[in-house]
């Protein structure tokens, strides 16, 4: 088996806990903190951190706002995050493709 | 190697995607709220007279106000329940999908309103019908399946009855009209309503 796409794949996305986040935010323009908390039955910690690596990557954007005298925090992915998003996606896809043919 | 890893990623990040992509919030107490109301207005005909076209337009006009101004109300509880925003992103997508086809209903009894002639209340009650079924089958690509099949209903029901009109003009009458009205917009959303309630429920305790 050919190893490389293995080697290829994004680890800032391939961990558990980021890549729910990334799945969430490439199907939705944007995600308040509790939507994606919900969703993903993590603690808030746990998202805090996991979006902290995202946003230094520049994989998503965070925005804070106020709503109804409440802070609001919204995410939303970039294109860079779009775009390697897409390849691990593709990456994975190929992996599955040489177990198949195997 | 166990790549197997690989395909169940894949799978997660399907889920997820979908998951992300639909409206959450339970829909059974909206549709059983929804459903009594449209009962008790098709039953306030039996008391008071609603027997021109102009006062069924206006009449049920102020009925699907008063259900919408409801739903809307349920919806904003389940979220401060919950603690979510109200006007969360999946909210917007499935309102922003039901506005054309509502639009469209309440141009037509506008236009009933203000122009009213022979059998205009029976047909915006069939018009009613089939706008309401496309904006559920709108509104369905950002819910669960099952409100795409209740649309069609009312497509297919709302069809089905503007050929009898055209066959059978006789039918076409005001008072048929309310019966439309309680059935379609009252019974069904009432058993639709009670069924997701009891559905809901299993998933919530499975």
């Amino acid at each position: 088996m050919n190893p490389e796409p293995f080697l290829l794949l994004d680890r800032v996305i391939h961990e558990k806990g980021r890549l729910g986040i990334m799945s969430l935010l490439a199907a939705a323009p944007q995600l308040s903190f509790t939507e994606m908390r919900d969703t993903l039955g993590m603690t808030d910690g746990n998202i805090t951190a996991h979006v902290r690596t995202l946003q230094e990557a520049g994989y998503i954007s965070v925005t804070k706002a106020f709503q109804g005298g409440r802070p609001l925090t919204t995410y939303a992915i970039t294109p860079a995050g779009q775009k390697a998003f897409a390849s691990y996606i593709n990456l994975l896809e190929q992996i599955v493709q040489q177990t198949k043919q195997k | 190697m166990e790549t197997n890893w690989a395909s169940e990623h894949l799978q997660v990040i399907r889920t997820l995607m979908e998951r992300s992509a639909l409206y959450r919030r339970a829909l059974a107490p909206i549709m059983i709220v929804s459903g009594a109301i449209g009962i008790a207005a098709a039953i306030v005909p039996c008391f008071v007279p609603i027997d021109s076209d102009r006062a069924f337009s206006m009449f049920w006009l102020g009925v699907s106000v008063v259900t919408m101004v409801t739903a809307l109300l349920l919806v904003r509880r389940q979220a401060l329940k919950d603690a979510e925003p109200f006007w969360s992103l999946p909210t917007r997508r499935v309102v922003e999908a039901l506005l054309p086809a509502f639009f469209v209903g309440f141009v037509a009894a506008a236009a009933c309103v203000v122009i009213s002639g022979s059998s205009t209340g029976w047909l915006l009650a069939v018009a009613w019908i089939i706008a309401y079924g496309c904006a559920l089958h709108a509104a369905a690509f950002f819910v669960q399946r099952g409100i795409k099949l209740f649309g069609w209903v009312f497509i297919g029901g709302g069809s089905i009855l503007l050929l009898i009109g055209v066959v059978s003009p006789q039918l076409a009458t005001i008072e048929v009209a309310h019966y439309l009205m309680g059935v379609f917009f009252g019974v069904l959303h009432l058993g639709y309503g009670i069924y997701l309630y009891f559905t809901e429920k299993r998933k919530h305790t499975a």
